[in-house]
């Protein structure tokens, strides 16, 4: 299986899921699941082949499209690529199954889901421009429909804000891609050919930040990120899973494969604009979960800390920093996927809020045992604590930052505490509330399904499975950092 | 002069004109036999056979030709064009005029092929008088068009574009009358070589290029020439506004190019940035802006989704003005590209538009209310057309916009320098903002419900008029080298052979 079949397997099950018929309805779940798992297992396939032969060339697929403007339709794989692939896969998994329950309008739904997951294969797949924007702008419309149909609170201005933030940042990308195009001289969006351009430094200066900023608004950059809480909060709980999850890595895995490659003169003027703004989220967004009633805010603020450590260990600009960034994009992906997953679909669905003083009334660590146990190894992997994916990232992280920035280490080491302040609050408020003495025993509620069950199952062992043994991903991500296209980032002095 | 050269040169437009004699000819026996007006379903029919014919006739004359006129002209470029606005024409006769507004659709559409001819021969001339005269054959049958179903609304759409139309007219022929006395010729090709030949224009021939540009800004519904817009599409029948959308649009757009690129190539200056230079890329750089900015933002607050796609017509030539400010070969190619693919969406989201009216009585925005439960299919298509307008990809309007944006900015930068990015810039944001508007459309259809499930009635030829643009929007957004590289490729051949 070649990782193609991770974007056929996609696109068809959302065509598929399209037009059954009415009264199959209840199939399109079935369908959605089967197309997810044909492409999570296409993802691993080719990432376990790339692992016994590591020297051999990349797959890669490559015809004309657009022949007057040199636009081709480019798909390649390397180890970077892969990894992403395989998080999307397990992510979009994860994803069916806590919509299992999904009864309005399901064809619909999975149809808009599927779509999105196509999308998002097809970014970390496509090695030119125009078509990485391409497979970028197909997932904003429907993201907004996912969020507007089957949204919760303030569905509708959530969806609309997300989606204005969403095209908005896409016009940036847009004039900074068209810019790298005219000035390499008109002939390929090919991105390799763009990078081994030499631009002017005086066009790198100004067109850099545009390029970056329209990628990093996806990412959660500070101040650009409050579409994400909102967004997220409103979205159903399978949409939530793929915004934090695998949508906001699109922009961190632009900056880092699109706007850092082409203009690399211009990110070493503006790196630490970068970092500055990066440390500022990660502290910004872990204050502000510190604050919040609301248990799917409080995820919703932990992404935009957690996403500002990705950008910081891009702005390193060193390979522990880089590696760093591309660990922390797939365990934030999955971590994220775990804790809105919980929040959003086992907790809320049975009680029907999910402020702090309501689910007091729950006792949820009584009656929801396995949600605790399930929240607690979701808060601890997302803290950081040795053993889960989350340690390794920031490890690696923290390290590219000490070889760059050594004095940054004090803000980021505030951030990593208040992360795990907040944490342990947002956990122990939900599920671990202290009841006085003598208050009635809350009401039972129903146990975990099968679909709960194995989605929180998959994404934990992979979290724990990176934490212990990261070997494999870490031979990846290198694999994928030898491209030329980093050559001149890492060679920075 | 080859006489039946001529003929066979001019076949698809005598097919036309044949056909829409012989609709009224029909029409009058029809009423005196019944005493009731034709059909629509007949006029419909006979006019696509029509139009059909003409498409054949098109492909029987030989592909490079001399008939011995300087009148017409059949390069490459007139033939695929006059194909495309057949193509669009067919689009205005299959979407049927609403029965209760119309009561003689043989006259209607009579006129319609009518206006149709004009457009055709309007494409296929390289002589700025037969330009003009082939221009006010469309026009006038276009005033008609709209005010034809003599409702108040039509009646002052029709007044308000013949009033629009007329002075536009005039400005266009006042300037060409001074381009011609610095020229001394009418011949496009020949007004190149004279540039060439003698340098900048004097000062009476740049206020004549400029009365021309003009002209031909009110016809594309370029602000600040943008006024009749609105209304006309507010109140004309759904037709007449499909076929001044799409077609008329078009055609306006094929002009511009063949005037500016073929005749006054040389007389372009420059709207780059740091380096503008007094021309005509300067003007429609700024008209360009002042579009894109008026139309977007005037959109925002509309409730009548007609007069939505209006103000979205003002901003879509904005993008257009954007390409062709470009002066290049490649940007203007795309720009075709993109006048017929945005023709096509916007022509489609009319003909849904026109469906939801007739079934609800009024096109405001509540109207769209849950129409993907009451009709499916027609929610999904107006889901293709304006998310195409808006430029989501992987639908045609994203691609035409991104080809056109990058062939603007790489035909106008050298070495580093910023070249169009201030427009590609405006362009890229306004065309952002563009989504939030064609949102609230389609919002109502998707997100909101119905207060009345009853699906939306169509005529088999209106569902014909909905579903074959979004197909097309579709396919020539997947592959778009079917239609961009023949266009291209035509063009650079035409303007090859003008030099």
């Amino acid at each position: 299986m070649t990782p193609a079949w991770t974007l056929i397997s996609a696109f068809a099950g959302a065509l598929l899921v399209l037009l059954l018929p009415a009264r199959s309805a209840g199939l399109a779940r079935v369908i959605a699941l089967a197309a997810s798992i044909i492409g999570a297992v296409a993802a691993a396939a080719a990432c376990l082949t790339k692992l016994q032969r590591l020297d051999a060339p990349a797959w890669s697929f490559d015809k004309p499209w657009i022949p007057e403007l040199g636009i081709r339709f480019h798909l390649a794989a390397d180890g970077l690529s892969l990894t992403l692939l395989l998080l999307t896969g397990l992510v979009a998994i994860a994803g069916v199954l806590f919509s299992w329950n999904v009864e309005t309008r399901p064809r619909a739904f999975f149809a808009f889901f599927m779509t999105i997951i196509g999308g998002v294969y097809g970014v970390f797949l496509s090695r030119d421009g125009f078509l990485l924007f391409v497979f970028y702008e197909i997932v904003i419309l429907p993201k907004y429909m996912l969020i507007a149909i089957w949204g919760s609170t303030n569905r509708e201005y959530g969806a609309m804000k997300l989606t204005l933030y969403s095209i908005g940042s896409s016009a940036l990308i847009l004039i900074g891609l068209i810019v790298a195009y005219a000035a390499a001289g008109g002939t390929s969006f090919d991105l390799n050919d763009l990078a081994s351009f030499k631009y002017a430094p005086g066009l790198q200066y100004w067109a850099f930040p545009i390029l970056f900023l329209g990628f990093a608004v996806l990412a959660g950059i500070w101040p650009f990120h409050t579409w994400a809480p909102t967004g997220h909060v409103a979205a159903p709980t399978a949409a939530s899973m793929l915004l934090a999850g695998v949508v906001m890595k699109l922009g961190a895995y632009g900056a880092l494969c699109v706007a850092m490659p082409l203009f690399p003169l211009g990110f070493v003027e503006w790196r630490l604009v970068i970092a500055g703004l990066a440390v500022i989220g990660v502290i910004y967004g872990a204050l502000t979960a510190l604050q919040q009633k609301d248990l799917k805010f409080v995820i919703g603020y932990s992404s935009v800390s957690h996403m500002g450590l990705i950008l910081l260990g891009l702005a390193t600009a060193t390979h522990w920093g880089l590696r760093g960034a591309v660990l922390q994009m797939i365990s934030h992906g999955i971590i994220a996927g775990l804790l809105f997953g919980i929040a959003g679909r086992v907790v809320y669905a049975r009680t029907h809020t999910r402020d702090f003083g309501a689910l007091r009334e729950f006792d949820l660590w009584r009656t929801l045992p396995g949600a605790a146990v399930a929240f607690t190894v979701a808060t601890a992997a997302s803290m950081g604590l040795p053993g889960f994916s989350g340690f390794v990232a920031e490890v690696a992280v923290v390290i590219g930052v000490w070889q760059s920035y050594p004095w940054l280490l004090l803000p980021v080491a505030v951030g990593l505490i208040v992360t795990g302040a907040f944490s342990l609050r947002a956990m122990h408020r939900a599920f671990f509330p202290e009841r006085p003495p003598g208050v009635a025993p809350a009401p039972p509620l129903p146990p975990l399904t099968w679909p709960e069950i194995s989605a929180i199952s998959l994404l934990s062992i992979f979290s724990l499975a990176i934490g212990i043994y990261p070997l494999p991903w870490v031979t990846l991500i290198d694999d994928g950092l030898r491209s030329p296209l980093f050559h001149s980032i890492l060679s920075l002095p | 002069m080859n006489y039946s050269a001529l003929f066979i040169q001019l076949l698809p437009e005598a097919v036309l004109v044949i056909t829409a004699l012989l609709l009224l000819g029909v029409a009058v026996a029809v009423e005196a036999k019944t005493q009731r007006p034709m059909p629509i379903d007949l006029t419909i029919v006979i006019s696509a056979m029509g139009i059909a014919t003409a498409c054949a006739a098109l492909c029987y004359c030989p592909a490079s030709f001399e008939s011995g006129t300087s009148l017409l002209a059949m390069d490459p470029l007139a033939r695929l064009f006059k194909a495309v606005v057949l193509m669009l024409g067919l689009l205005a006769v299959l979407l049927p005029p609403a029965r209760n507004e119309i009561k003689q659709p043989g006259e209607f559409h009579a006129l319609l092929l009518f206006a149709l001819t004009g457009l055709l021969l309007t494409v296929g001339t390289v002589n700025l008088l037969f330009l003009f005269v082939a221009l006010e054959l469309a026009s006038l049958s276009l005033y008609l068009l709209a005010g034809f179903s003599r409702t108040a609304k039509a009646s002052e759409a029709a007044l308000k574009y013949f009033l629009f139309g007329g002075v536009s007219a005039a400005f266009f022929l006042f300037g060409l009358s001074l381009v011609y006395g610095f020229c001394h010729t009418l011949l496009l090709p020949d007004i190149a070589a004279k540039l060439l030949a003698t340098g900048p224009l004097p000062a009476y021939a740049v206020v004549g290029l400029v009365m021309v540009v003009v002209g031909l800004g009110f016809k594309l519904a370029a602000a600040p020439f943008h006024y009749w817009a609105p209304d006309v599409y507010e109140g004309a029948p759904a037709t007449s506004v499909g076929l001044i959308a799409a077609a008329s649009k078009a055609v306006g757009v094929l002009v511009l190019v063949r005037l500016l690129l073929m005749g006054f190539k040389e007389a372009g200056g420059s709207a780059a940035w740091g380096a503008m230079q007094p021309g005509w890329s300067l003007w429609l750089g700024v008209l360009a802006a002042v579009s894109m900015v008026f139309g977007n933002v005037l959109a925002l607050a509309q409730t009548s989704v007609r007069r939505l796609l209006a103000y979205s017509a003002v901003a879509n030539t904005g993008y257009l003005l954007v390409a062709l400010a470009a002066n290049g070969t490649m940007a203007a190619g795309s720009a075709l590209f993109y006048v017929v693919v945005y023709g096509l969406a916007t022509f489609g989201a009319l003909a849904v538009t026109a469906a939801v009216e007739r079934d609800r009585g009024d096109d405001s925005l509540g109207s769209f209310a849950g129409l993907v439960h009451r009709s499916p299919l027609q929610a999904l298509a107006l889901l293709v057309f304006l998310t195409s307008l808006a430029g989501v990809p992987p639908l045609a309007g994203f691609v035409g916009k991104f080809v056109m944006f990058s062939a603007a900015m790489a035909e106008t930068t050298n070495h580093g320098t910023p070249g169009l990015t201030w427009l590609v810039g405006l362009a890229a944001i306004m065309s952002a903002i563009s989504l939030y508007y064609y949102l609230m459309v389609l919002k109502q259809a998707f997100v909101r419900e119905a207060a009345d499930p009853r699906p939306v009635a169509m005529s088999t030829s209106h569902r014909l008029a909905v579903l074959v643009p979004a197909l097309l929007v579709v396919v020539l957004g997947l592959f778009p080298a079917l239609l961009l590289s023949p266009l291209a490729a035509a063009l650079e051949a035409t303007l090859g052979f003008g030099k």
